[in-house]
This record gives structure tokens, sequence and C-alpha cells, in this order.
């Protein structure tokens, strides 16, 4: 594993004032290093304030104090070189699938016929190369989920931001979208890409990530390493450490369980 | 396959037949002046169309229908061109710009609940009579009603797109020409189309007002001349027009907004 | 602050800047329309002699004597004018109303009963949305005269078809699972038609009413531009033929203050009877 810092938080706070006048800190000095090509999941409950972090790194809001560094430079603002999945849908309904996969390497100016290649590329990783001349209202939203990953992996960027992104499916939809995911993620022979996953859901973030990281009012709570092998299953998800990690990531999230009295 | 399930319905020609019916038994039943039988405004629709004398004999400039159709068409065509794209571009700034919604928005408002014309008369001050007012008039009423839509469709547009976008790498000229535009013109269209069905009846005031050509201008003299047939066939052709018009602008909705569901009903 | 008090605050401003620069503009552009008649006439003409000048069309009665007798014109003389003529138009407007959108309504409800009626009807009434309506004003004059009677019943027919083809279109738009969702509570159809169409409809009746209040103040005014003895939109155009375009725009100001007045009503009227439905629908 690379040691390479990817990403800085340093002491980040984000304050809003609400309708009412009231005063919200959803990012409380937050400091986090993430190393290049590193998995993280941030989980937390509902207004931990994990979103926002999330937005901040965007580039799509502004920290009210502290700074967000991105290979040794400050970001200003949205860029292409970090991508990002939305958990509501997000795919342009004007435009046919393929040309949504497209679209960010049409912003960088990369010519018709080389973006269409490298779009047809990740469609097909994606398994939907039966669709590309489709209009999106004319898919299911696993299959939107798809071309929105599709179309973030194809546009290049060295760090992806999903925001609960399978937040809205089903059970089985999800796990498949989890496998699609990480084999985009983990494609032999190219570099890993680093990775900031938003999710409420503790099996997810099990299944997924290198390492949690548990936020809880707008602070870091916990920030734990999962070492299991990959690829996960539910058989390498069932060790006593694993679950031991569960039921702590489960306590902080609320939850009580009878392995947290044990 | 049932013709129904073709999309054909025969009960809707039959409703057609039985429109035509009842009209032929009251006009049987009154006198023709009043209402004359729907045949005979056929004959006398196809027998103005394309010259007639009386038309020269009562002032009009252009003696037949076909030429007074084609001088409001005219104006509605360049009224509602030079119209909606006013009203869209200004509505779509005025959602982004907090400057031009804050000195613009009221007046639209306004200017949406009043009848648009209550400016015929000032226009025929102001511009005289002839081309200009009516366009002006058209122009006006176009211009607002795609400014209240333009402006509703961005404003309500999630800011989801504009979000995701900017982090494909979309600069500012990149979302409003492939983000803001394309995702407002279903209902740019569908206000276009209300637009046009409102913009013939504006202009044929404007020309029964005052004017030396067009339809409006027809149905003032032969008004003059209580000349029912003569109404009802230029009233008939008037609307065959806004008809075709219309159903032009139903193919451009089906052919830009094809993504919509909008669209998607209309194919 | 709230935003729309700032908006609210914001269009005040606008429209103080308007009337602000309309005075202004009285002061450069001095051009008449005619000798006496200022092409901007600034406001201490309009609430002056503007209004006075209203006199004139004053018909008489409650003992006021009328211009056209001789009388000076009073200010008492102009407030009656304008209000009687305000009040034939509201007059032609309320019959139309009532009468147009009592039809239509009606109508539409029985044809939507059955989907054979909904067929027969869906081609003439598609080509009686696409005549002009306006156009019509000869034709309702010709059957009519220029009387009350043919003006409002030229609104009317507008109100009515819009609102007659607004019914059939909002029946046949109900969603099915309402419909369903009454049979299996074992709905007769009249109180399926009582109590799950005719409250499912009332969201988009609302913005056909809303065009209907539009379609009956344009057919209203064009009724009189176009021959009629009474009524605003008579004094504007016969003061038009003078080209007194003083007592035109300040006939237009009040006209614009009162469609504005009645559309506010409309909504305020529909807010109440909508509480329940959620806000995506009234919109």
């Amino acid at each position: 594993m690379t040691s390479q810092r990817m990403i800085e938080f340093v002491h980040v706070r984000r304050e809003y004032r609400r309708a009412d006048g009231a005063h919200v800190t959803a990012v409380d000095d937050v400091s986090l290093i993430v190393p290049e090509g590193e998995f993280v999941c941030l989980i937390g409950p509902s207004g931990c304030g994990k979103s926002t972090l999330l937005q901040l790194l965007a580039g799509l809001d502004a920290p009210t104090s502290g700074s967000i560094v991105l290979k040794a430079k400050e970001i200003e603002g949205p860029g292409p070189e970090r991508g990002m999945v939305f958990q509501r849908d997000s795919v342009f309904p004007w435009m046919r699938v393929i040309d949504n996969v497209e679209y960010g390497l049409k912003c960088r100016g990369v010519r018709a016929p080389e973006r269409r290649r490298i779009a047809r590329d990740y469609l097909a990783r994606v398994g939907l190369t039966h669709v590309e001349g489709a209009w999106p209202r004319e898919l299911s939203g696993g299959m939107l989920k798809r071309v929105a990953i599709a179309a973030v992996f194809a546009n290049g960027g060295e760090v992806l931001l999903l925001d609960e992104p399978f937040g809205a499916l089903d059970y089985v939809t999800r796990r498949q979208l989890h496998d699609v995911l990480l084999a985009l993620w983990d494609t032999p022979g190219a570099t890993r890409r680093t990775v900031l996953f938003v999710t409420h859901d503790v099996d997810e973030a099990l299944t997924l990530a290198d390492r949690i990281v548990v936020m809880h009012s707008g602070r870091i709570a916990d920030d734990i390493p999962i070492a299991a092998m990959r690829p996960r299953n539910d058989d390498t998800l069932a060790t006593p450490e694993i679950i031991a990690i569960k039921h702590k990531l489960l306590a902080h999230l609320g939850l009580q369980t009878k392995g947290a009295h044990a | 396959m049932t013709l129904r399930g073709l999309g054909f319905d025969p009960l809707r020609p039959l409703g057609a037949l039985l429109f035509l019916g009842l009209w032929q038994a009251a006009s049987a039943s009154m006198a023709p002046i009043m209402l004359p039988s729907p045949w005979s405004v056929v004959k006398r629709a196809s027998a103005d169309f394309w010259s007639a004398p009386s038309l020269a004999y009562y002032g009009v400039e252009d003696p037949s229908l076909f030429g007074n159709l084609v001088y409001t068409s005219e104006n509605v065509a360049i009224a509602v061109l030079v119209g909606a794209s006013l009203g869209a571009l200004v509505g779509l700034a005025a959602s982004r710009v907090w400057l031009v919604r804050a000195l613009v928005n009221p007046i639209m408002l306004t200017a949406g609940t009043a009848p648009i014309i209550i400016a015929a008369p000032f226009l025929l001050i102001w511009f005289g009579v002839g081309r200009a007012s009516a366009v002006s008039l058209v122009a006006f009423y176009v211009a607002t009603i795609l400014y209240l839509f333009a402006e509703r469709a961005a404003r309500n547009l999630d800011p989801i797109y504009e979000h995701s976008a900017l982090t494909l790498g979309a600069g500012p000229r990149r979302l409003i020409r492939d983000i803001l535009i394309p995702a407002t013109v279903p209902e740019l269209l569908g206000g276009f189309r209300i637009a046009l069905a409102g913009a013939w009846g504006l202009e044929a005031v404007s020309e029964l007002l005052g004017a030396q050509s067009g339809i409006g201008k027809v149905l003032e003299v032969l008004a003059g001349a209580t000349d029912a047939q003569g109404i009802l066939a230029s009233l008939i052709l008037l609307g065959v027009v806004a008809l075709a018009a219309d159903a032009c602008a139903a193919a451009l909705i089906a052919r830009f907004a094809a993504w919509s569901a909008a669209g998607a009903q209309r194919l | 602050m709230s935003a729309a008090a700032k908006e609210r605050l914001v269009s005040l401003a606008v429209f103080a800047a308007l009337a602000g620069l309309w005075q202004i503009m009285s002061r450069v552009y001095v051009v008449e329309a005619q000798p006496g008649e200022p092409m901007i006439p600034g406001w201490q003409i309009l609430f002056t002699r503007t209004f006075l000048s209203l006199a004139d069309y004053w018909g008489g009665g409650f003992g006021v004597p009328t211009v056209a007798d001789g009388a000076a014109r009073t200010y008492l003389a102009a407030t009656l004018s304008l209000l009687s003529h305000l009040a034939f138009t509201l007059a032609r407007l309320c019959v139309a109303l009532a009468l147009g959108g009592g039809a239509g309504f009606a109508l539409g409800l029985a044809v939507s009963w059955s989907r054979f009626t909904r067929a027969l009807v869906e081609w003439p009434v598609h080509f009686l949305r696409a005549l002009p309506l306006l156009a019509m004003v000869p034709l309702f004059q010709l059957w009519f005269g220029a009387t009350f009677l043919g003006q409002s019943l030229f609104a009317a027919y507008g109100i009515g078809v819009i609102v007659f083809a607004a019914t059939v279109n909002a029946v046949r738009n109900v969603p099915q699972i309402y419909i369903d969702n009454a049979r299996l509570f074992g709905a007769s159809r009249f109180a399926l038609y009582r109590d799950v169409i005719l409250p499912a409809i009332l969201p988009a009746m609302r913005s056909a009413a809303l065009l209907c209040l539009a379609a009956g103040w344009s057919a209203v005014l064009g009724a009189e531009y176009l021959g009629a003895q009474t009524g605003l939109g008579y004094v504007i155009v016969y003061a038009q033929q003078f080209a007194y375009l003083d007592r035109m725009f300040l006939v237009a100001l009040v006209l614009i203050v009162c469609t504005s007045a009645s559309f506010r009503l409309a909504q305020t009227l529909f807010a109440r009877w909508l509480v329940w439905a959620p806000p995506s629908m009234r919109a």
C-alpha cells in the first residue's frame, strides 16, 4: 500500500446559520489524512456531518475555517480530479446514456472518437453496453447508478467521492453494485483511486473499506482499519475480529447489540 | 391488432360528423345570414381563398383570404420568434442572477396577470396602424409567457445536475449550454405552445383595431357587411392555420424533449 | 428579514422606481401626442386634469349632471364615471365566469361519465379550442349585436371552452389508484364522482380557473374595444380615437390593479380549498 498523502483535512470547520437563525456546526474541527489509493468509508448517524465533509472536499461547499489539501494543493471549488456520485439520481435525463458517460471527457476537450471509446469501455465494465443509446428515463434506479459510476470512472479522477450512492436501492441491487464498484476500483494493472464513501450501512462499510472513519456531531469519533482480505465475502466477513468491529460500529450508531454487552 | 390499438378511435371522426350534423341542423332552422350551413362556409372559403374581389371593394390591400392569412401568419411568426427568444433568455438569466430577477420579476409577474390586450390601443398610437403595433403586442405577450415559464423551470431545476456537472469539470459556459438550457427545454417548449395558441387571437384583435391587411382586417370589413358566411370562412381558415402551427409546435416538443416524460407522451 | 419579505420590498422599490422614472421622463420627453396632450403625462396631471376629464364619460344619474349636458367636470362625476364603467366591465366578467364556468364544468363532467362521449367530443373541442377566441368578436356581434348580453356571452364562450376541455382532461388524469381504492371500498359510480373524482380534479381546475380569469379579462376587454358603449375598455378605445394618451394610461392603470386583485383573490380562494394538496399539486 502506498503512503503518499492524497487528501488532507486540516482543522476543517463548517458552520451554518439555519433559516430560524440558529447556529449549527456541521463539521467541527476535523483533521484527517487519506493516503493515495485508500478506500475510506465515512459512517455515522444522520446529521453527523459526513455528507457535509464530502461536499467540502468536492468543492461544492467551502469550509468556514481550516483547509482541505489535495496532493499538496489547497482545493478551490469543484474539479474533474474529484469525481462524485450522489445519492439522488444525477444522470442528466436530457443526454443519452453514452453521452452521460462521455460528459466529463467532453468538458476536458477529449476528442469525440477517443471519448466514445473510453465511454464504451466503462459502460461494458458496468454491464450496460446494451443500453448505450437509451434515455435515462428508460433505466431502473440500479442502472442509473451504474451510469453515474461509469461516468466518474471514465472521467479518470484520482479521487472518488460517493455520498450514500446506494442508499435508495434494494438489497440485491446494492450487493451487485458493491461488486461493480470494487471491480472498477481494484482493476489489475491500474492504480487504485482514492475513495471516500459515505454510508450509514455498517455491512456496506465492512464490505468495501480499507478504513472506516466514524463521525459523530461533526467530529471524528473513531478511525478503524479493516484488515480483512479482498475480495471479501460473507465468510471472510464472519471472523471474530470483523464481528467485534461490527459491534463497535453499531454502538457508535446508537444501536445496542447483544455482542456489545458480551 | 384493433384499430383502437393503433391509436385510431372511430368515435373521434364520428364526433366530428355529429358536430357538423348539429351545425347543419341549426343552420337549417335559422336565417342563413345568421348561421350559414357548414357546406356553404367551405364553398365560400375555397371561392375566396385565392381571390376575393369583394374584399378589394372594402379596401383590404390584398383581396384574397390566402394573402391575408399570410400577412397574419408572418406577423405571428416574427412576434413569436422574437418574443420567445427574448422572454426565455431573460427568464433564464433572472433565475440565476439576483439583480436581474429583482428588477424584472415584479414587472413580469404583473404583466403575466394583466391582459396584454390592454396595450393594443397604446401601441396603435405609438407605432401607428401597421405591422409594428401588431407585432410588438404579440411579441410582448409571448415574451411574458416564456419569461414566466423559463424562470420557473430554471428555478425548479434540481441543483444536483449543476453540482454533478461541476464535479465532472464543466465551466460556467458549459453549465448554461449543457445543463440549464437543455434541462428547461421541455418547459420552454410547453410555454411556447401556449403562447403560440394565444398569439393568433391577439394578432387578430390588433388587426381588428386598426390595420390594412390581415385576417383581422378581413373580419372587420365582413362584420361591417354582416356577412356571417365570410366571417365563419375566415375564422375557420385561421383556426386551421393555428392548428397546423400547434401541430408543428407539438412535433418540436416530441423532437427536442424526447428525453422527458412530457416529450415521450407526445411521441 | 425573510426571503419573501425581502422580495416584496424589492418589488415595491421597483414599482416606486418605475413611477419615479415616469415622472422624470414626463419632464424630459415633452413631445405632445396632440396639442395639450403630452405623450408622457406626469402624475400631477394624471391625478388632477386627467382624472377630472373622465367626467366626460359619465352617463348621468344620482343627480350628477353630465358634461354633455353642459355641466362642468367635477371630481364626483369623474369618480362616478370611473366606478360605473368599472362596474360594467366587472359585471360582464362575472356573468361570463358564472355562465361559462358553470356550463363548461357541468358539460365536462357529463361528457366524462363515459369513454364514448369523451371520444365523441374530442375532435370538435380540439378544433373549437384552436379557433382564436379574440378573433371571434365580430361573429358574436353579428349574432347578438353590440349588447351587454352579447359581450358577456362572448366571454362566457371563451371561458366555457377552456373549462370544458380542462374538466375532461382532469377527469381522465385522475390516478387510477384512487378510483380502484374507492371501488374496493364499495363506492357507487355516483359516490366515486362525488368523493374521489371531484376533489381529485380540484388542483388541476385551479390552473384552469386562473387561465379562465385571464381569458375572461381579455375577452371582456376585446369585446369592449370592438363595440360597446360602456366599460373601461370602451373608455380606453374612445379616448384612443382622440389620442388622449393620459386618459388611456390612467384607465389602464386602474384595470391592471383590478386584474392583479382578481388574480390575488382567486389564488387565495384556491389556496383555502387546496390545503390538503401537497405543494407540488398546487404549483
